[in-house]
């Protein structure tokens, strides 16, 4: 009797074993293969170095723009960002910022700064959102709007930017953030090259920590000096140079990030723009988009191209870093439920194979599957009951492969793109690179169980989002 | 299970190596980019001083002094800032320097986003050998992109061979960019019929037939008016409402019958076109089509016929608040929206 429920526990144990591994196993593919795809992607189209070249090449057919500027209780950096903004090089654009109710005196900083005054624009009531209680113009420019409205959250103020706004292309953008000068005209380049089928286009964010600031602009470019925004930076570079790139590549792109992306104005329209309260508005977007255009039947490109940049502050605490990934990993789950008839759905081809697999075993297994090795493989070693095979099969899919995939990613930066100024800053990134693989992935990955328990528990609070400031003041 | 453990030892051991190599090459370069950031300043100096002094020898020594990448590179920059004379003598040194063979071999050799940098300073070098160059990456190369470019590089140098021909090497991949929009533009008035006969054909992608219409009208004027009247009922929504776009450019006897016409055009872009053509060219007797359209189901086309009525003055002006003031309707609220347009009271 004892000697059947042992081989039973072993049985158990020797399964469980596989489907950790196995979903360890899928994921590693999934990113080697992605490795590949980006590599190739990066080599076909390599990155043109001078932005007054572009302007030279695109500047007489680059399309209009509005840049869609969500602000709440923003007043401490609104004006710097704006201005910032106004200068960015591109022919044809205008800048909405959008007040989304905010306590703060941000429209009130706006309205001295820019000497705004009360304006009326028609405008379609295409999307739903909370009422707006003004629209404001600059008589110092005619490329400023600002819509004053009552709260709604981030997706509630695009959507109203989207109804304001007349450019036929536009492009959300965090008001906390920085755009590299050219980076709309890098932005607009797939929309030029081919604009009927290109309705979505993404491009790289950048982590600003470290690098020095002025007015508005990333003046020197620097890693930061803390340790966990420079994980973040490889991180970052796994993300955007990686994965975005190779699902670009092969037209299954299922985020356009929300700090910084380009879009159709008609086909966000016709989707019903961002769906409010959610967790991951970006990523409910592009799923939407895809769902949309496969439904009707139309071709179409989602693009993420790596040289527009757009910076952003990191998190520098584990608290602040914490609620952030959990946040992302609710958002990826409800996208997944809300969208799940997608998954695997012939009608949906690569996008509910290849898409939607790849967020079910990354993002719905595969923290699930790791933080569960990390318990019961070594337990399961120390008991006897698995050999060293599978510990170190498991080890060598966490840490092993993991300093490949983050060194890769940073191979494919330097062999293309050099964005990182000095051949120190490599040493220190590859370093990063290796490191972060030794507790800072775990960490992650226990952030985005919690993420996945707070799901489950229809915990739908974005948590407080602490920022230190671009510029260096804590709001 | 062991395989997994080897494989992953390798894999990391390698891209750890790869990434060293990296670092040492980047360590390399970065001496040599300083190098040629000095000799990018002695050149740049050099071009300076010969804009004073026309001392063609001496900027030739300078030239051939530094690497062919700088050379190629800052003076294609230096000689989009120049005009004239001064622009024909640094050409005239570029080429007893042979730059311009340089850049050919490049547009054969580089890497994408260089091949279509070359077409572009070949057109700006204009060579005899350019033309060849060109014609042959128009021909043959691998990427639509730098066809497009050669394209336009060769449109420049007068050389663009027939539009028909030139189109069908760019692909049909390819007759989808705003860039051809770029070539229409720059086409010489000689060979305008040519892009009247291409918006003419009906089997050519109506993206294309819409471009080519919409650079006759900016370029073209009223000589087109006839052709452009014709293709207004075109029954391709994309080229019939670049025709109105261009109507109402250029302007038409019959401009009012193809206006009303085209204004219950089943297709939203064509009635918005039409509308906006029709205030352009302030045709009052209009006025009655417009306010219909003010009832449009898209807000596209009531905004355009909103505008028009107001570019008609008085009578537009007193339709629309008439509009604004009758019983709540699309019209009402169209109406009442654009005549409070403008800063608040």
């Amino acid at each position: 009797m004892i000697a059947d429920w042992s081989h039973e526990i072993v049985l158990a144990a020797t399964i469980l074993s596989w489907f950790i591994i196995g979903a360890g196993l899928a994921q590693t593919t999934i990113y080697l293969l992605q490795l590949i795809f980006a590599g190739y992607a990066l080599s076909k189209r390599p990155p043109v170095a001078r932005s007054a070249l572009l302007w030279h090449r695109y500047g007489d057919v680059a399309p209009p723009i509005a840049l869609l500027v969500p602000a709440y209780n923003e007043a401490l950096n609104v004006v710097e960002s704006v201005h910032s903004m106004l200068a960015l090089e591109y022919p044809n654009f205008e800048v909405v910022v959008i007040n989304d109710g905010s306590k703060d005196d941000t429209l009130q900083r706006l309205i001295e700064a820019f000497k705004l005054t009360k304006f009326h624009r028609p405008y379609e009531e295409a999307l739903a959102h909370m009422p707006i209680r003004g629209l404001y113009s600059s008589p110092m420019t005619e490329r400023l709007f600002v819509v004053d409205k009552e709260n709604g959250g981030k997706a509630d103020a695009q959507n109203a930017g989207i109804n304001v706004c007349r450019a036929p292309l536009f492009c959300v953008i965090d008001g906390d953030s920085i755009l590299e000068p050219d980076a709309l005209m890098r932005a607009a380049q797939p929309f030029i090259d081919d604009p009927e089928r290109t309705i979505a286009v993404g491009g790289t964010i950048r982590i600003a920590n470290g690098s020095k600031i002025e007015a508005g602009r990333v003046r020197e470019i620097h890693l930061p000096r803390r340790l966990l925004p420079l994980f973040q930076v490889v991180e970052y570079l796994r993300a955007f140079l990686m994965a975005r790139l190779a699902w670009s590549s092969i037209n299954t792109l299922m985020l356009v990030s929300g700090a910084f992306g380009m879009f159709r104005r008609a086909e966000v329209v016709a989707v019903g723009g961002f769906t409010k309260g959610s967790m991951g508005e970006d990523l409910d977007l592009v799923i939407k988009l895809h769902r949309h255009m496969r439904d009707t039947r139309r071709k179409y490109r989602i693009q993420f191209i790596p040289e527009p940049v757009c910076w952003t502050e990191a998190p520098e605490t584990l608290s602040v870093l914490a609620r952030q990934r959990s946040r992302w990993q609710r958002g990826a789950l409800e996208c997944f439920f809300r969208y799940r008839a997608m998954l695997f759905n012939p009608r949906y081809g690569r996008v509910g194979f290849l898409g939607f697999g790849h967020i079910l075993i990354v993002d719905v297994l595969g923290p699930v599957a790791e933080v569960l090795g990390y318990i019961l493989i070594p337990a399961f070693w120390l008991l006897g009951i698995l050999s060293a095979e599978y510990l170190l099969a498991f080890t060598a899919l966490i840490f092993t492969y993991g300093v490949c995939v983050s060194v890769c990613s940073l191979i494919l930066e330097e062999a293309e793109l050099q964005r990182f100024p000095r051949a120190r800053d490599l040493a220190v990134l590859t370093a990063a690179a290796v490191i972060e693989n030794f507790g800072y992935r775990q960490l992650n990955n226990f952030w985005r169980v919690k993420g996945w328990w707070q799901y489950l528990r229809g915990n739908q609070g974005w948590g407080e989002m602490t920022r230190t400031g671009l510029g260096g003041v804590k709001k | 299970m062991w395989m997994i453990w080897d494989l992953s030892l390798l894999l990391s051991a390698l891209s750890l190596l790869i990434m060293l190599f990296l670092i040492a090459r980047r360590v390399l370069q970065e001496r040599s980019d300083n190098a040629a950031a000095d000799q990018r300043r002695q050149l740049l100096t050099a071009l300076i001083a010969f804009t004073e002094n026309r001392d063609r020898e001496a900027l030739k020594a300078v030239v051939l002094g530094v690497p062919a990448s700088v050379a190629i590179h800052a003076g294609f920059e230096f000689i989009s800032l120049l005009r004239g004379e001064e622009r024909n003598e640094v050409l005239v040194a570029f080429h007893e320097c042979g730059l311009p063979a340089l850049v050919g071999r490049l547009l054969e050799r580089g890497n994408v986003a260089e091949r279509i940098h070359a077409a572009e300073m070949l057109a700006a070098l204009g060579s005899e050998d350019a033309t060849a160059s060109l014609l042959a990456a128009l021909d043959h190369d691998r990427s639509r992109d730098v066809r497009i470019a050669a394209a336009i590089a060769l449109c420049d140098l007068g050389s663009l061979p027939l539009l028909g021909t030139a189109l069908d090497k760019i692909g049909v991949a390819g007759q989808r960019s705003r860039r051809l929009i770029d070539l229409f533009r720059r086409f010489p008035r000689s060979r305008f019929n040519e892009l009247a006969v291409h918006a003419s054909r009906a089997d050519a992608v109506p993206f294309v037939r819409a471009a080519a219409i919409d650079a006759l009208a900016r370029t073209g004027g009223f000589g087109f008016a006839d052709f452009f009247a014709g293709l207004a009922r075109n029954d391709s929504p994309e080229v019939a409402a670049a025709a109105l776009r261009a109507l109402g450019l250029t302007g038409h006897g019959a401009a009012p019958a193809i206006l009303a016409v085209a204004m219950t055009n089943a297709d939203w872009d064509v009635r918005t076109a039409a509308a906006d053509a029709a205030g352009r060219l302030g045709l009052s007797e209009l006025a009655a089509p417009l306010s219909m359209l003010m009832d449009d189901e898209f807000w596209t086309v009531r905004y355009a016929a909103a505008n028009a009525l107001r570019s008609l003055g008085n009578p537009g002006e007193r339709l629309l608040r008439e509009m604004a003031g009758s019983e709540v309707s699309r019209s009402q609220r169209t109406a009442s929206l654009v005549l409070a347009e403008g800063p608040a009271a």
